[in-house]
């Protein structure tokens, strides 16, 4: 569905994804992890066209998306993401957050509304539609996150940490709900630091290590293999 | 059920919006037949004129958030355009006002395209600096526009020719005006493209990543703004017969549409309206009453408005307002 052909991103003399090639087949969740500063964020931004590559290429469905230069062409293309630090429109309501996010696939007020009304119950947070987004708790703010993503009709969703920040008894919440987003079709690359939600999730592994590749594979594979282990660990000298 | 209360409710929120216009165009339509003072009609046709002027500023300035300082440029094309097509050409001034309108519109574009594509204050300094290239070309071009000793419109009173012996004409003219910018603001506030300037003045990068193409959404909102601005200019024109680079391209009619609507409620569409009903005859008021003695102290009193209205109604007096309702209603709840 989506194929990263060495892909680099340097910003002045730092490489921050240097010749990272991967594919994230449909129907499949993909996660992405590696220490602080391995150039995670920096993937997802590379694919949803917030900078360009600065050699690379990534196809969308067999066509070229990495030479689009808006944000929202890429959205358009049917890729939503949602962000690290979350970014609310704090003085619209949580429905109408919803809605913006909706009026990427309707013209239509009413339409919209129904839409995001159904986004909002996907994630759980249809009892909070009325208030105002700035007043949520960091937890519900996440399902916001998502629930906009969600509302654009994405094939592809990035979740960028969408778990960093809940307790555990909000983590245990946000597993099945990825789960069924993935069941109700649509494919999802996200990275997050939390192994346990990762192991539990993910098909397959990418990990990424001073923004190269270090290792890809199933959960077992990439916890068992050296060269991870000692990107975390540290080696032994 | 939710999705059936929830458009019950919103259907209720346009009703009580609804019938607020439609009392205030009765108002505005019978006030003239048992009210009919030349000065009050004076003061009540530049209250309509600024508020559809501060109304056009808050397309731009309010909803989406993208503050311009130089909207006076707009006017003053309006004026000139309808002004000069009308002596020059003999071109009615109902289509130098069109036309006007558009010219505004379009290079209202062209100057913000290049500023939308940046962040920061690019915009608001690139306003401010074009209207003041085109007050000093406005003085410069003298062949066309008169200089600094300005342009007085042919005088041949007719519908159209846009003249008018008494106040009457202008006062219905303008409120159509104000009924206008009123109408688009509330077509906006209700449709996808409201929306989308709420949410791009939000937060830029989560409007991309939702599929909005901010920098066109920006455009439309300048260009439907600069064409609004563009006939409030081309009105001025018809309502004093004269303008002068001093007049119709001055940075304070720029300052005054900002302020109307920040006062009264920026990103609202009555904000603009309550602005002017207050700004407007205080600034007629005090300008006659200080305008010999104390000359700028006028200006000294609407600097010092301001600050206090940005400390204390953050969101205007629509704002204000609203969180009044929300208080009694919360009382009222916890009774």
């Amino acid at each position: 569905m989506l194929e990263a052909k060495k892909i680099c991103k340097h910003f002045e003399g730092l490489k921050a994804v240097n010749d990272v090639s991967f594919t994230i087949e449909k129907g499949e969740i993909l996660g992405l992890i590696g220490p602080n500063g391995a150039g995670k964020t920096t993937i997802f931004n590379m694919i949803a066209a917030v900078f360009p590559l600065t050699s690379g290429e990534i196809y969308f469905n067999g066509k070229l998306i990495s030479n689009l230069k808006k944000p929202s062409d890429v959205c358009k293309a049917g890729i939503g993401r949602t962000f690290q630090v979350v970014k609310p429109f704090g003085g619209m309501t949580v429905l109408e957050n919803v809605m913006v996010g909706a009026f990427n696939v309707t013209n239509s007020v009413s339409e919209a509304t129904e839409k995001a009304m159904k986004a909002m119950d996907q994630v759980g947070l249809l009892r909070r539609k009325d208030m105002l987004a700035k007043n949520l708790t960091v937890s519900d703010r996440k399902r916001l996150e998502v629930a906009r993503a969600l509302a654009t009709e994405p094939q592809l969703l990035l979740l960028d940490e969408v778990m960093a920040g809940l307790n555990p008894t909000e983590v245990e919440e946000i597993i099945p709900l990825i789960r069924k987003i993935r069941d109700d079709g649509i494919t999802i690359f996200m990275i997050e630091h939390i192994m346990a939600s990762m192991m539990a999730l993910s098909d397959r592994i990418l990990v990424l290590h001073h923004g190269e590749k270090l290792a890809e594979g199933t959960p077992a594979e990439v916890t068992s293999n050296e060269k991870v282990i000692e990107a975390y660990l540290g080696g032994k000298h | 059920m939710t999705n059936l209360t929830n458009t019950i409710s919103k259907k209720n929120k346009h009703f009580s919006m609804n019938v607020f216009i439609l009392v205030l165009a009765i108002i505005g339509a019978v006030l003239p037949l048992i009210w009919d003072n030349p000065y009050t009609m004076q003061i009540l046709i530049l209250i309509f004129l600024y508020a559809a002027a501060a109304g056009a500023w808050n397309i731009i300035g309010g909803y989406a958030g993208q503050v311009s300082l130089g909207h006076v440029a707009f006017f003053g094309l309006g004026a000139y355009t309808t002004a000069l097509l009308y002596n020059f050409f003999g071109i009615s001034p109902w289509i130098g006002m069109i036309l006007g309108g558009i010219l505004a519109a379009v290079v209202a574009g062209l100057i913000s395209y290049p500023c939308f594509r940046l962040r920061g204050p690019f915009f608001t300094l690139a306003t401010l600096a074009f209207a003041e290239v085109l007050r000093l070309l406005s003085i410069w071009a003298r062949p066309l526009t008169g200089g600094q000793v300005g342009v007085t419109i042919l005088f041949n009173p007719g519908f159209k020719n846009f003249q008018f012996f008494g106040k009457t004409p202008y006062y219905y003219i303008a409120l159509i005006l104000m009924f206008l910018v009123l109408i688009v603001s509330i077509w906006i506030e209700r449709s996808k493209f409201g929306y989308y300037l709420t949410a791009l003045k939000e937060d830029h990068d989560a409007s991309e990543a939702l599929g909005i193409n901010t920098a066109k959404y920006k455009l439309y909102a300048i260009a439907i703004s600069g064409f609004l601005t563009g006939l409030c200019g081309a009105f001025y024109t018809q309502l004093l017969l004269f303008i002068e680079p001093l007049s119709v391209f001055t940075s304070h009619l720029s300052n005054q549409f900002a302020m109307i609507a920040v006062v009264g409620g920026a990103g609202t569409a009555v904000g603009p309206i309550l602005g002017s009903v207050i700004i407007t005859p205080l600034n007629e008021l005090l300008r006659g009453a200080l305008g010999g003695d104390f000359q700028g102290l006028n200006f000294v009193i609407f600097g010092a408005i301001l600050i206090l209205v940005v400390t204390f109604m953050p969101n205007g007096l629509v704002g204000f307002f609203k969180d009044m309702k929300a208080k009694i209603n919360h009382r009222s709840e916890s009774k």
